[in-house]
């Protein structure tokens, strides 16, 4: 039997705001409710991290809950997927740039699903949710190594500088 | 329940049995609330979803305990349908609660020592009751053997008809539904006591949970006697009660439920023990 093939018949949600304007996280609370009802995909929404696949984040990550956002990855047990729902969580959205805010989520953890819109749509969020339970499946045990450590190193002026968003934008060495 | 192949193939198959009527239980819920709800077999794929997941525990005596409480509490429904004790079943039964209260309070998570907290509250409003009904069933009938009940030819429903209202108004505590689900409280405490566990040892909490289910089922079932179709009934009704109950209701705090416990279930539950006594 693989177990594998049971990731996508349960998944369990956790949600996170990181500091957005909470329009999004309507839209993914109108997703459990009687019209969408994404319990027929055996979702839950568990607000335990602990206990969940799914980290589906809203809103531009603020100075305040970035560090929450990193720990509440690392306390999900692996295989995990990170969804950002919305142009804030993506991008920074109207938030990028301002002096509370650091911008999109994939700056801090890694993201495998974007869901764009502002705010998201519910059919928006579960076709993001049932493309990341495609990602959920293949999915390995390799994935329990750290990030970071597989990197290559980043080089002296090959990134965007993300904090000063108004500077020229150079082009990238490729 | 005269030979005893029934019961321990019931024992054998128990969790499967609590894990589908779990997952009937969400979809009536669903339907309650005009969605379509999960399949029927959801609990079973959330079962082996969470044996596939990395394993990661807050410390070894954690882990035991929780799975200690899997095994005390199907070691204390093997004794209910075997016939046993019914005292023994109950402090079983509050055995398996308490390895769940040291779990949660062995962590450092305050949410964990919050739920801790409150199921000891719910184990203070509904094991004097559970007591004072299994009393009330050896004033009837002379034994404390669950066997005994089971033997029966008249059911105990009409001898003690207070005794299972008093049961009906506990089962909500004992099964944390709402609006007596202060225990598990998940937009609360998402948990309580259980929330520090992940992967293969939710597992063991996860499916004591199912295991709970028979067990207050079987409760139910005992006040019918031998009278299997109106067990059948019972058990029935109290499931659809138990729903409507919990889709229609909010939750109250743990000093309403002490409250509300320990003077309408308590008193029902000792008039009904007066009266068995007196005739």
């Amino acid at each position: 039997m693989n177990l594998a093939s049971f990731r996508k018949k349960s998944p369990w949600i956790l949600h996170y705001n990181a500091g957005g304007c909470n329009g999004c996280d309507i839209e993914i609370l109108a997703c459990l409710g009687p019209k969408y009802d994404i319990e027929r995909f055996g979702m839950i929404n568990t607000g335990n991290p602990k206990q969940s696949d799914i980290l589906l984040v809203t809103g531009p990550v603020t100075k305040r809950s970035r560090e929450r956002l990193v720990e509440i990855y690392a306390q999900m047990p692996e295989p995990k997927v990170v969804i950002s729902c919305g142009a804030c969580a993506s991008t920074g959205g109207v938030f990028r740039g301002m002096y509370n805010c650091e911008g999109g989520v994939d700056q801090f953890i890694p993201v495998d699903v974007y869901v764009c819109g502002c705010g998201t749509r519910p059919e928006q969020i579960i076709d993001g949710v049932v493309q990341a339970l495609a990602i959920l499946e293949t999915k390995t045990k390799e994935i329990e190594k750290s990030v970071k450590l597989n990197k290559e190193v980043v080089k002296e002026g090959t990134q965007i500088n993300r904090r000063n968003i108004a500077d020229e934008i150079k082009p990238l060495v490729t | 329940m005269n030979n005893v192949l029934l019961p321990v193939l019931l024992i054998i198959l128990a969790p499967f049995i609590g894990g589908l009527v779990y997952g009937f239980e969400r979809i009536v819920k669903a339907r309650m609330q005009r969605r379509v709800g999960p399949p029927l077999l959801q609990p079973f794929y959330d079962f082996l979803k969470l044996a596939d997941k990395r394993r990661m525990m807050v410390h070894s005596a954690h882990a035991f305990l929780g799975i200690m409480h899997f095994v005390s509490l199907w070691f204390a429904l093997a004794v209910l349908l075997l016939g046993g004790d019914l005292i023994l079943v109950v402090f079983l039964h509050l055995l398996s609660s308490s390895l769940m209260i040291l779990a949660g309070y062995s962590t450092r998570s305050i949410f964990s020592h919050l739920g801790a907290n409150r199921t000891a509250m719910t184990l203070l409003a509904y094991e004097p009751v559970l007591i004072l009904i299994a009393v009330s069933m050896y004033l009837v009938t002379g034994s404390f053997d669950a066997s005994s009940v089971y033997k029966m030819s008249e059911p105990l429903l009409y001898k003690m008809p207070l005794a299972f209202v008093a049961l009906l108004l506990i089962l909500p505590i004992k099964l944390k539904k709402s609006p007596f689900d202060i225990a598990e409280a998940h937009q609360e405490i998402t948990g309580g006591a259980e929330i520090e566990f992940s992967g293969i040892f939710y597992e063991a909490v996860y499916t004591s949970k199912w295991l709970d289910y028979v067990f207050c089922y079987t409760l139910v079932f005992l006040f019918a006697g031998s009278n299997i179709l109106l067990g059948a009934a019972l058990v029935v009704f109290t499931f659809f009660y138990l729903n409507a109950l919990d889709n229609s209701s909010a939750r109250v705090n743990y000093r309403q439920m002490l409250r509300f416990s320990l003077t309408v279930a308590f008193s029902l539950a000792f008039i009904n023990l007066l009266i068995n006594s007196l005739t």
